[in-house]
């Protein structure tokens, strides 16, 4: 039965439309995947010696012991955001005589191979290898990396639990603050014991018993969940959410974009997708947490422009490259209603305009690396309204891949809404302020550097009319072929 | 009203639509019949410009439909369910529509009046988004809100497919009474025989992409069709 189950997912996975026709895609996925891989393998078997250089008296294994928490807590943050429990087509077989467990069973158990659990023994396979090397003992390595593994495997199963239910969620969310609140303020930290707890199962490897059992209950308690849910009713016949009615009409003062601002607006609330892409966006927010504060790029002005640039572009960019595709379910309606195209467009700029400012307003708290710094992001934020809001939709006018608005993108077996126009057109978004910035600084000094890249968005905007008309020539030539490829079955 | 001349579609060179000339008087009730790909959603996709004709043109109200973007103030339309916005109220659908058409709430809500009995206690104040309808009411939106704004044509595809037999019956009071005395040109299309007959003046029977009866509804009507179907073997 089970390989019954493998055949139909590679059928469903060969046959798959947009993997026939990508071989960019599948050539960049591929890429991707073997870089996120090779950086992990190539950091695992530095690991050991990163370690030992940054702190001499311990022993690395030590070290690593009381700092691995944060790699779990990276993984739990990122799977949250981009792992899900796979859905498998169950509606037909839910009619034929399969065991329901048997179907549960190998659900579950096709997560177990999925890319994150790798990335994790990329990273400490490699180690632990270097550790053998280094002649320390092979059981005690071993049990660890055994325990690792199991650790990985649950947190993936654990993971879908938080995804799946709220009350997991906010359980967690809570204890998780919590603990960081007690570590900021001195007050208790519970890196120590978790510390211990790590190099106790190096020491002692038959503790590896411990993650086991926690894994079988992990496991359990997925399986429950799953079966529980096993029935039309709630798993396969969608779940009905009660409408979040809310009044907007305090928009109708924009006039005549009006209508779709509104619709924007309900969009984003209520589809999960859109959502998602949404609360990803404050990520890019922290952006400039990672470059103002290395040295190494206090003397790269050109880079810290472009991260300036990134930290109020969030929404506008994951947002807006999938302008029009967000309307992708139902573009056909709207483009035989009555629509200008230039209202349209319009409202897409505004909500993306009024993220920019929202972010601006956001990112104050960057004053602290001086006004220079700040400067920069304001610059950076001019730009992103006056320029990079057209190239933005520029480029989503090119893209032609539908979008799903109520299913979250998952990593790595999502494609949807990426393709290679997107990046060849995203290019002009990271040089161009960049350049901007970078020339007139080289030429003359910081402060004009700063005042060049603001003006080329005032500039932006003073053309805006002109920009969006020729956004509206793209949309008008690719009218059919975007209809052909929004209607097209997934 | 509607004048189709020369037109045809042709996919990697294969015809799936030939029409010579077809011309549609306004105010007429017309009925598209054929069998599973004789080429009806085809024409309906042309008629609303979502497909590029390979030849000829169609002319709508005097406005070449791929033309000019004229003719969509006075056409509307319901195909398929991709039609609705998913994530919106049946209420809030109306009214973006609405708007869209230059209606305001109050002439919006009291068109969608007229259609209590058509909706059957079952689309307003649900509190339900649309794609959490069953097909049939997802439909019953749908047609209703093709209606808003005084369209002068209104397209239908399949409007009595998944609807409930009392529903059917209200369309076709619906669509006869907008025809008759509201002087809109319908165009829908049916593989229900004896509703078409029931409801259109006028109807075509298209087979691989061509018109082969292009007939006067009369009570002879439903024999004849019914004959012609029973004799060609559907594949």
């Amino acid at each position: 039965m089970i390989k019954q189950f493998i055949s139909h997912e590679w059928k469903q996975f060969k046959r798959a439309s947009y993997f026939q026709k990508g071989l960019v895609i599948k050539i960049f996925l591929i890429l991707g995947a073997i870089y996120f891989g090779g950086i992990a393998i190539f950091l695992g078997a530095f690991l050991f010696f990163i370690a030992k250089k940054a702190i001499p008296d311990v022993d690395p294994i030590v070290t690593i012991n009381n700092f691995i928490i944060y790699w779990f807590l990276f993984e739990i943050l990122i799977r949250y955001f981009m792992q899900q429990l796979p859905v498998m087509n169950v509606k037909p077989l839910m009619v034929i005589p399969i065991k329901r467990n048997t179907v549960i069973h190998y659900l579950l158990g096709k997560t177990a191979i999925s890319f994150f659990n790798f990335l994790s023994l990329f990273l400490f396979l490699p180690f632990s290898v270097v550790l053998l090397y280094k002649g320390y003992p092979a059981v005690n390595v071993l049990g660890w990396f055994l325990s690792i593994v199991l650790i990985t495997l649950c947190i993936n199963f654990f993971n879908f639990l938080v995804n799946k239910s709220n009350t997991v969620f906010y359980i967690t969310l809570t204890l998780l603050l919590a603990l960081i609140g007690l570590k900021y303020f001195d007050i208790y930290s519970a890196l120590e014991p978790i510390g211990l707890a790590f190099n106790a199962l190096y020491n002692q490897p038959y503790l590896v018993v411990i993650p086991l059992v926690l894994l079988v209950l992990l496991y359990n308690l997925n399986f429950k969940y799953v079966k529980n849910g096993f029935y039309l009713d709630d798993a396969v016949s969608k779940k009905i959410k009660a409408v979040e009615a809310t009044d907007l009409s305090w928009f109708n003062r924009f006039g005549s974009i009006a209508p779709f601002l509104k619709n924007d607006i309900k969009l984003i609330w209520r589809n999960a997708r859109p959502k998602q892409t949404m609360m990803m966006s404050f990520l890019f927010l922290f952006y400039g947490l990672l470059f103002y504060t290395q040295d190494t790029y206090k003397d790269m002005p050109a880079l810290l422009a472009f991260a300036s640039m990134f930290i109020t572009g969030g929404f506008l960019m994951t947002f807006g490259q999938l302008v029009p595709s967000w309307d992708s379910e139902y573009y056909k309606m709207l483009m035989s209603q009555n629509i200008p195209y230039r209202k349209y467009l319009e409202s897409k700029w505004y909500l993306m305009v009024t993220a920019v400012a929202i972010s601006f307003v956001l990112s104050t708290p960057y004053i602290y690396f001086g006004w220079k710094i700040f400067g920069m992001i304001a610059a950076g934020a001019l730009f992103n309204i006056g320029l990079n809001s057209f190239i933005t939709l520029f480029g989503g006018a090119l893209n032609r891949m539908p979008v799903e608005l109520n299913t979250k993108a998952k990593a790595f077996s999502n494609t949807q809404g990426f393709n290679p126009t997107q990046l060849l057109i995203s290019l002009p978004k990271f040089i161009l302020p960049m350049g901007l910035f970078y020339i007139p600084y080289k030429l003359v000094n910081f402060e004009t550097g700063i005042i060049v890249l603001a003006l080329s968005g005032v500039a932006g905007i003073v053309f805006k009319n002109f920009f969006l008309s020729q956004i509206e020539k793209v949309y008008q030539k690719g009218k059919y072929k975007t209809i052909a490829a929004y209607s097209e079955k997934k | 009203m509607i004048i189709t001349s020369n037109l045809s579609k042709k996919y990697n060179g294969v015809q799936v639509l030939h029409i010579e000339s077809l011309e549609i008087p306004k105010g007429q009730s017309f009925g598209l019949v054929g069998n599973n790909g004789a080429g009806k959603t085809t024409y309906f996709s042309l008629l609303l410009d979502l497909i590029e004709p390979t030849t000829g043109y169609i002319n709508n109200n005097n406005v070449l439909v791929n033309e000019s973007e004229d003719w969509k103030p006075f056409t509307s339309s319901f195909i398929d369910e991709s039609f609705l916005i998913g994530y919106l109220t049946a209420e809030e659908y109306f009214y973006f529509i609405g708007e869209l058409r230059g209606q305001s709430k109050t002439e919006v809500d009291q068109l969608i009046a007229q259609f209590e009995d058509f909706f059957h206690g079952e689309i307003l104040n649900q509190k339900k988004y649309l794609r959490d309808l069953s097909k049939g009411n997802q439909k019953k939106a749908g047609i209703v809100a093709a209606l808003i704004g005084n369209p002068e044509v209104i397209i239908l595809d399949e409007p009595f497919a998944n609807l409930d037999p009392t529903t059917q019956i209200r369309l076709k009071g619906i669509i006869k009474d907008l025809a008759e005395t509201k002087g809109v040109t319908v165009l829908i299309s049916s593989h229900d025989l004896q509703h078409v007959t029931e409801v259109c003046e006028r109807i075509v029977v298209l087979e691989k992409g061509e018109i082969i009866k292009d007939l006067k509804t009369s009570a002879a009507t439903l024999k004849e069709l019914e004959a012609h179907f029973a004799g060609t073997p559907t594949f």
